[in-house]
């Protein structure tokens, strides 16, 4: 019997048992299936951590307070500021004058700092607790937050103490719903701000909602509204990025010194370029693989025994066939042969099916993400996740199909169709 | 000589416990004889049929087909055999299900070297043979037990073997769908086909023109019959 006879007998087998093809191909569809979700989910993650990474901007140093250590053993210290952060502990030395002196250093494009406050605000009796976010004016263009309608405050508004407000998205609907908003005024702690501007949606980055802030001037939230001075932190952006870790060395020697701190156990304060940041993202992001290939090992493993479940019942129902075939003539090689293809053909049909049904399943998975919060969710199906799942299909469907038929091709025709 | 066998034994041997299951037969046949090979269920006669069917190997002795000796060959060169020179019959019918007369009929095909294009037509003349064409595209498990044993002959007689083997051909069948069974292979016979028929019925039996008689492994009586039974519609098999 010729290859091409035996392809086609293999395809009326296949069509003539509906029920058993049915069964033995979706084994091979769910693993093929399985995987690539798994690896496609896998890169949206990763693509969801790095793209929020990238709304920070890559070309930033942060300078954060810190409470200071207090002891020389450095477990014991941490303990200790861990202890004084619980016991509310302010650091209230980092001032606009340190941001002022940051800007001034060589690889500095500019900066702005913050600090965050809540407090009750309401609109036409509406009641909010919101979180208000007082920046300076360089907020605007260092940040990559953009103005949906209207404008951001301006230096001259922050130094004059102007009481002005820009909002996020999300409060200005809880506040206003649909109706116009620049001109009117809402009340920050009984006191009456204007609202200038609304921002962008921009969705939660890091557990952080962006669309429910209330920005205002640093100057103002320090002095009309938390009667403080100091600030919580300072983001700059730097012009060479290779010169970023010399200027953030740079920062923490001035900071010190305009803090009066000689010994750098005791900084009150931290400085991260976003470099350090991604490193540690790296490890995230490297757990996060480690996990998904845990979890592509025991989708593999569950399609695997599907597979061969499946192809090891057809085969060993099939005994009495095989006994036939070779009663009328058909001997070892031709009942293998048509065993191998007929393996073949399912993987091959199985695995088009599956490798379809992954895509669209990732598809639907990254549609969901970027409805749901997570904008920088991408669609990502991997040449590699095709490759390893074809394999292993074709290896699991393939051996599973051809190891009971070889023990069934070499029973003696009289035993097999007897059974 | 079609077949010369001479102190055919088979031994099976499973967990130490030693099965005897034929006793040293000798026993020839001619091309063109029709025989029945009868005896008691457990007396050897589907073991003998087996062996002189390639389908199973003697323990020991002597099988020679068409002056070759068998005992010699290997799996690959008894598939040609079964392949070429003999038909089955069972009394299962052992039809590929939901596989349509034709495909069913053309399986011994498959295998053999004749060329594609005599194919079709070689199982269009035996299903005809067995009045069996008006049913050509059915499925097999769509059929009458009687029809299905026809179907089983039409591929017996596809590869046009030297000998038909039929075990048990009507076991599985009501009286009027045996007869026309019987009458079929009478037909054959007298067309000049060699047939080796095995029952347990001395009715059944009396329809051949030779009866060897087994029991317990041995051959206990082998002689022409007398008054053969010719299968005619109206009678009734018992």
């Amino acid at each position: 019997m010729n290859l091409i006879n035996s392809a086609k007998l293999s395809i009326l087998n296949l069509s003539v048992n509906k029920v058993r093809t049915l069964l033995t191909t979706s084994g091979i569809i769910i693993g093929i299936a399985s995987v690539i979700v798994v690896m496609s989910a896998g890169e949206g993650i990763k693509s969801l951590i790095l793209g929020q990474l990238d709304t920070f901007g890559t070309d930033i140093i942060e300078t954060e307070i810190k409470v200071p250590n207090t002891a020389k053993n450095k477990t014991q210290s941490q303990q200790e500021s861990g202890i004084a952060m619980v016991q509310g502990v302010q650091v209230t030395t980092l001032k606009l004058k340190d941001m002022e002196d940051i800007n001034k250093l060589p690889n500095i494009k500019g900066s702005y700092s913050g600090i965050l406050g809540q407090e009750a605000t309401s609109y036409q009796g509406k009641l909010k607790k919101v979180f208000l976010y007082g920046v300076t004016a360089s907020y605007d263009e260092i940040d990559r937050g953009e103005i949906a309608e209207g404008r951001f405050f301006s230096e001259s508004e922050d130094k004059g103490l102007a009481q002005v407000v820009v909002l996020g998205s999300e409060l200005k609907q809880d506040l206003f719903g649909e109706s116009d908003v620049l001109g009117k005024e809402i009340k920050i702690k009984k006191k009456n701000f204007q609202v200038v501007g609304v921002m962008k949606k921009r969705g939660s980055i890091a557990f952080f909602n962006f669309d429910d802030l209330a920005y205002v001037p640093v100057r103002t939230l320090q002095k009309k509204i938390l009667g403080v001075e100091h600030l919580v932190h300072i983001i700059s952006q730097f012009e060479n990025k290779y010169q970023a870790e010399y200027t953030a060395e740079q920062i923490r020697r001035l900071v010190r010194e305009n803090h009066d701190i000689t010994d750098p156990d005791k900084d009150d304060f931290v400085v991260t370029t976003m470099a350090e940041a991604m490193e540690v993202l790296a490890t995230v992001t490297g757990a996060i693989t480690l996990l998904l290939l845990a979890l592509v090992g025991v989708s593999l493993i569950v399609g695997g025994v599907g597979i061969m479940n499946v192809m090891y019942v057809a085969v060993t129902e099939r005994t009495r066939e095989i006994g036939l075939r070779k009663t009328v003539g058909a001997n070892y090689a031709d009942v293998m042969r048509q065993f191998v293809i007929e393996s073949v053909l399912l993987t091959i049909i199985g695995g088009i099916i599956g490798i379809l049904l992954g895509i669209f399943i990732s598809f639907l998975l990254y549609r969901f993400a970027i409805t749901h919060g997570m904008p920088s969710w991408r669609f990502i199906i991997t040449l590699k996740s095709i490759i390893i799942a074809l394999g292993f299909s074709a290896f699991f469907g393939i051996f599973f199909g051809v190891m009971p038929a070889r023990r069934a091709a070499r029973l003696d025709p009289i035993q097999a169709l007897r059974t | 000589m079609l077949i010369s066998v001479s102190n055919l034994k088979k031994i099976y041997v499973s967990d130490e416990v030693v099965t005897k299951v034929l006793h040293g037969l000798t026993l020839n046949i001619e091309s063109g004889e029709f025989v029945s090979i009868m005896g008691p269920s457990g007396s050897g006669k589907s073991t003998l049929m087996h062996i002189l069917g390639f389908l199973d190997k003697p323990s020991s002795g002597k099988y020679y087909f068409e002056g070759q000796d068998v005992t010699k060959l290997e799996d690959e060169q008894l598939a040609l055999l079964r392949n070429g020179k003999v038909g089955f019959v069972f009394q299962t019918f052992n039809l590929l299900p939901r596989t349509s007369v034709f495909d069913n009929v053309k399986l011994p095909l498959l295998y053999s070297k004749m060329p594609d294009e005599e194919k079709d037509e070689r199982v269009k003349k035996v299903i005809n043979a067995v009045d069996m064409s008006h049913r050509e595209n059915y499925f097999s498990n769509q059929l009458s037990g009687g029809e299905q044993q026809r179907v089983a002959i039409a591929r017996a007689l596809v590869n046009n073997p030297a000998i038909i083997f039929a075990d048990e051909p009507t076991g599985n069948l009501d009286s009027v769908s045996g007869v026309q069974i019987m009458k079929i292979l009478q037909k054959l016979n007298d067309q000049g086909k060699t047939i080796i028929l095995v029952t347990h019925e001395i009715y059944t039996s009396e329809h051949a023109k030779r009866i060897i008689k087994i029991k317990d492994g041995r051959i206990v009586g082998d002689e022409p019959v007398m008054n053969r039974r010719i299968a005619t519609d109206g009678e009734i098999l018992k």
